[in-house]
């Protein structure tokens, strides 16, 4: 069995009808006509405001014509359980409390899972989906609802191999209005799509076969100094842990 | 408790820090009892190892007494003496399973940063950078050791702390470095580098059936430890060519394996060891492969190029040409140690070895940032360090 990737066109059918978009030009446009504008606005005269007038015309141009990003991600892990085991660690939001890290999930009454990707500066990357179609130990394939970031997927459990257990395969494709610049913005607040889905699949893994996320936060260490403090942002050993984790953390 | 900290190249520092504790339930807690330094360190010190941050503690040879365990430890109690193997391990993972230890899926928290530079990523290692986890090192009072029901090797009554300190690394590397050689009967090694690793893959060599070994190094104390060990020796300093010599000592046909028990850090006083030197320390290589090149030459036709020196990153004019035409077996790892650590305390308890032999120093947690150097630059006719983290006064 194939896994399916290709998830149609329907991210991109909705703007066939808006002028083609070419994002390199459109950025040259906002760079430029912002660059224009501020400099226009320095001089502090009327010359000046015709072209900071100008400038901003021009970046507003730009910006109006920066397409939506269309992005896919494509993950695929194999973990020494039966698929059915698996089916039922991901489809229960319970269960992801023990592993996840940079997604919250609150289960809604309508069944509807509104997430979280990413917070901070007063300002939070939301989702929500719903799951459209399923198959109890085979796949579960969900798609975002109507005004949440757009994006949709499917994840199978497959048969590995031997006595391997299972292919986990995630693959998802994620649509960015104002493209490139929103893609920036989100990654400030995320890691990005990509490393978000790899890093809680290999985090489901280690649940699912060591019973634990293997850890170092809360370990002895000695002066770390600022460019030790640097280096742990930098490798990505400040990001909070798991709530289980923090939980087990606090009762001790 | 008191902790040897890395804080840059060839800077380190005893420091005081904050006692470990449980942080997930398959860990434990051990009250270190001894301790030492491995060759390997030597590549943290020189700053060659990617990733390290100032404030890791070093350190993956330890053992010691456990005094705490997670909920889900059931093999361990408070009170038993325990080494521990410098890699961790699940026990769940497919690699795991295999008995491929140190390349357990589920024990590096930081595999993402392993998988830029390696593709996929090994096991989790104590006290050796934060690609490969982390994790806080055993040159120190206290240690916390996860994946506790799966690493620490329990030891009985009547065996003394330095007779069984070394299977923490070195015994089983030494040991896993002979077993990668295939050695059949009739069978001459010929091993690079007389340092501790080294030293137990003699022995370990002759304990699988080697016919001879040869070893090669050029300080005096190693090649004599070496023909305590039943090697015939050669002082590279003082042989025109190493490859034929090893031709002229097997009757032309060449070692059947080649061991490389030195690494990264190889030293020539040669044009490619020039070159290689030059190279690292501009950073624009990692390693410095001279061993590697010899031992590819040297070994007979169909032969076994045995790796446990470690290596980190890109190599520089391997002679694959030779290699491949001379269609030779490539035996590499990090050691799978739980694989080796029972087997190996059998053979200790059985009197066939006491791996004490390699001990030539002992000191304090105080002393160890002198011992790196002291280790590295071979004075004192040093081989091995081992460190007693509770000592006051000067041991002997």
């Amino acid at each position: 069995m194939t896994i399916t990737t290709d998830l149609g066109t329907d991210l991109s059918r909705g703007d066939a009808n808006k002028k083609p978009n070419n994002t390199k030009t459109a950025a040259a446009a906002v760079v430029t006509g912002g660059g224009l504008a501020a400099f226009g606005l320095s001089r502090r005269s009327w010359a000046g405001l015709g072209l900071a007038a100008g400038g901003a015309y021009l970046a507003y141009h730009g910006i109006t014509r920066i397409g939506p990003y269309i992005g896919k991600v494509r993950v695929s892990y194999t973990i020494h359980r039966s698929p059915e085991e698996l089916y039922n660690l991901v489809r229960n939001p319970q269960t992801w409390s023990e592993f996840a890290q940079g997604i919250e999930t609150n289960r809604k009454e309508d069944g509807e899972l509104a997430l979280v990707l990413g917070q901070g500066l007063g300002f939070k990357l939301t989702s929500g989906i719903r799951i459209t179609d399923e198959q109890p130990g085979s796949y579960i394939a969900w798609s975002s609802v109507p005004g949440a970031l757009e994006h949709r997927g499917v994840v199978h459990f497959k048969p590995a191999p031997g006595d391997r257990g299972t292919e986990l395969s995630v693959a998802l494709e994620y649509k960015i209005p104002a493209g490139t610049f929103t893609q920036a913005l989100g990654m400030l607040y995320g890691q990005g799509p990509e490393p978000l889905v790899r890093e809680n699949l290999r985090r489901l893994k280690q649940f699912a076969e060591a019973g634990e996320i293997p850890t170092t936060t809360g370990q002895p260490t000695g002066t770390r100094g600022v460019r030790g403090s640097a280096l742990r942002i930098l490798y990505r050993e400040t990001k909070a842990q798991p709530p289980q984790q923090q939980a087990r953390m606090a009762g001790d | 408790m008191k902790a040897l900290c890395y804080q840059g190249k060839e800077k380190l520092r005893v420091e005081t820090v904050d006692d470990p504790k449980i942080l997930n339930p398959r860990d434990a807690i051990v009250r270190i009892t001894r301790s030492a330094i491995c060759g390997s360190d030597l590549h943290i010190y020189d700053g060659y190892i990617p990733t390290m941050e100032p404030g890791d503690i070093l350190g993956h040879e330890f053992m010691g007494e456990v005094v705490e365990v997670g909920s889900k430890v059931e093999n361990l109690k408070a009170g038993d003496r325990v080494v521990v193997p410098f890699t961790i391990a699940c026990g769940n993972c497919f690699y795991c399973k295999q008995q491929l230890w140190s390349l357990c899926d589920n024990s590096n928290p930081n595999a993402w940063i392993a998988e830029k530079m390696y593709g996929y990523s090994p096991s989790g290692l104590f006290g050796y950078s934060h690609m490969l986890g982390g994790y806080a090192g055993g040159q120190a009072q206290y240690a916390r050791v996860p994946f506790a029901d799966v690493g620490p090797l329990k030891i009985p009554e009547g065996l003394s702390d330095d007779q069984v300190l070394f299977l923490s690394d070195i015994f089983p590397t030494g040991y896993m470095a002979a077993e990668n050689c295939e050695i059949k009967p009739g069978d001459v090694i010929a091993i690079w580098g007389c340092g501790p690793v080294g030293q137990f893959a003699i022995r370990s060599a002759y304990l699988l059936g080697a016919e001879k070994v040869i070893a090669i190094d050029r300080f005096p104390e190693r090649l004599n430890l070496a023909r305590q060990g039943n090697a015939d020796v050669i002082n590279y300093e003082e042989v025109d060519d190493v490859i034929e010599e090893l031709k002229w000592m097997t009757g032309g046909r060449g070692p059947d394996a080649c061991i490389d028990a030195v690494g990264l850090e190889a030293h020539s006083n040669t044009i490619p060891g020039w070159y290689d030197t030059a190279k690292q320390s501009m950073r624009l290589s990692f390693d410095r492969p001279l061993v590697l090149r010899q031992a590819i030459q040297a070994c007979r036709k169909g032969g076994v190029v045995s790796i446990p020196g470690v290596y980190g990153g890109f190599l520089d004019k391997i002679p694959f040409g030779a290699a491949m035409n001379k269609a030779l077996s490539f035996r590499t790892g990090q050691t799978h140690m739980m694989r080796y650590m029972q087997p190996l305390l059998q053979r200790i308890e059985n009197g066939e070895i006491d791996p004490s032999f390699v001990i030539t120093h002992r000191i304090r947690m105080e002393d160890i940032p002198n011992a790196y150097k002291m280790f590295r630059d071979k004075q004192a006719h040093c081989i091995k360090v081992v460190i007693d983290p509770w000592a006051e006064q000067a041991a002997a």
